[in-house]
């Protein structure tokens, strides 16, 4: 079942989705929509300029946290992903953890970085 | 490393002001300048222009100057500005750029603002030229046509905006052309660059020595394979390869995978991957493994290898480490229909 903070999270992916790829169709796909190749056609570049505004808008790293980037097979597996690191946030955290490691998609990359 | 030369236009590169002939008699350019700028587009380095006067100057300055720039910058914005924007179009760093305006007070404002460029009068310009940032060790036929492809991408790009419908259709009504074949002793200068120069799309970030790739290629237990793009837009020669381990036993392995950033976009990665998978799978390997370390920059190749098919499992080695395999059971997808596949023949 999907929650609304899912539901949420969608409706703000579908605008990035929409912008990245400069398709406004995008605005109005359902949940089970792929993203890759056929789907909403994301390749390499938008889809790895998706994860930055991803990671810039709601502060979740998908590329650290999600090695074969397999949460990008839809907008509904994309949306559960981060709703769910979005929630994991507000649980209590212990005091000592591990430093993160340096970001994946962090902003200060350039949009079109060289080679 | 200069890799682009910003030039002011007035009493810089023309011998005059646009503006204040005529259009019957508008300035011829500098000939010392032109020499430099020749000189220097002969070593791989690529020109941009920036400039007060209207955009129809940077075309003017084209054809006087025989030449296609990388990126144009003309109008009243502010030099840094305008550097900026070119800097952010090539995708290069300010400290691999040099500008050259005979205005004192536009060279401060540039110094002021980005100090990292090169900042330089026209009558330092020529000497400036010997400097050892003008001149790169190796320089590929790729290099020398570098200008001339970054205005190929400019107009491809413009097209594509325009263009309604798909990226697949617009690959094969450009005549879009991907050729894999086996790399010859005549690419290892083409491929050691790749490997110095890729970062979005390489596989383990590790430069490969001339010599090492030379041995590689004539290696009877090694492929190194390079990929060829074209379009109606022009040639982009060799803008990709990978190295294959044949020996591996049960797959194949590749210990490195690469290709220029400017060929993404272009079907050239999805080429590359869907002949790994099917050579392989013909040489009667059971699956392709990768190597690969993450990097913050190589996210757009681990998107690729998603979409393929690739999955990884952490490496043991390191936290930044994970082998990515493409498991060869089933159809594979066919190449796609702009890709050749020259292995075989």
């Amino acid at each position: 079942m999907t929650s609304a903070a899912q539901q949420a999270v969608a409706d703000e992916l579908r605008q990035i989705l929409a912008q990245v790829t400069e398709s406004a169709a995008l605005r109005a796909i359902p949940l089970d929509f792929p993203l890759l190749q056929a789907g909403a056609g994301l390749d390499s570049l938008t889809a790895t300029l998706l994860l930055r505004k991803v990671h810039r808008q709601f502060a979740v790293d998908v590329a650290r946290e999600d090695l074969n980037l397999s949460c990008l097979a839809t907008l509904g597996t994309l949306a559960e992903f981060i709703e769910q690191r979005i929630a994991a946030r507000a649980d209590p955290v212990p005091l000592t953890g591990p430093a993160s490691p340096p970001g994946m998609t962090g902003p200060a990359e350039p949009a079109n970085g060289k080679g | 490393m200069i890799k682009c030369v910003v030039w002011d236009l007035d009493n810089t590169l023309l011998d005059g002001v646009y503006l204040e002939s005529g259009p019957a008699s508008r300035p011829p350019a500098n000939p010392q300048m032109l020499g430099v700028l020749r000189e220097l587009a002969g070593r791989g380095i690529v020109h941009a222009i920036a400039s007060r006067n209207p955009p129809e100057a940077a075309a003017y300055a084209a054809r006087v100057a025989g030449t296609e720039f990388a990126a144009a910058e003309c109008g009243w914005d502010a030099k840094p500005d305008a550097i900026r924007r070119i800097v952010a179009e090539l995708g290069i760093g300010a400290d691999a750029v040099a500008f050259v305006d005979d205005e004192p007070l536009e060279r401060a404002e540039v110094s002021a603002a980005l100090p990292a460029v090169l900042v330089l009068a026209p009558e330092d310009a020529a000497e400036a030229a010997s400097w050892p940032q003008f001149s790169p060790a190796v320089v590929t036929q790729e290099a020398r046509r570098r200008g001339q492809m970054y205005a190929q991408r400019r107009r491809r790009q413009a097209e594509a905006r325009a263009y309604g419908g798909s990226r697949d259709e617009f690959l094969r009504r450009n005549g879009t052309r991907v050729v894999i074949e086996p790399a010859t002793a005549a690419d290892v200068p083409r491929l050691h660059e790749l490997s110095v120069r890729t970062h979005q799309f390489n596989s383990v970030g590790q430069q490969l020595g001339a010599r090492a790739l030379a041995e590689l290629t004539g290696s009877a237990g090694h492929r190194v394979i390079t990929l060829r793009l074209s379009d109606r837009f022009g040639d982009d020669g060799i803008v990709g390869g990978c190295v294959i381990d044949t020996r591996a036993g049960l797959g194949w392995a590749v210990p490195l995978l690469m290709m220029s950033c400017r060929a993404m976009g272009r079907g050239v990665i999805d080429a590359l991957l869907t002949w790994l998978c099917r050579a392989a799978a013909a040489d009667g390997a059971a699956e392709v493994r990768m190597p690969c370390r993450l990097t913050p920059r190589n996210v757009p190749l681990r998107v690729a290898l998603a979409a393929a098919g690739f999955r990884a499992s952490p490496g043991s080695a390191a936290a930044d480490r994970a082998v990515y395999r493409c498991e060869l059971t089933g159809a594979l997808p066919p190449l796609p229909s702009w890709a050749l596949d020259r292995t075989r023949e």
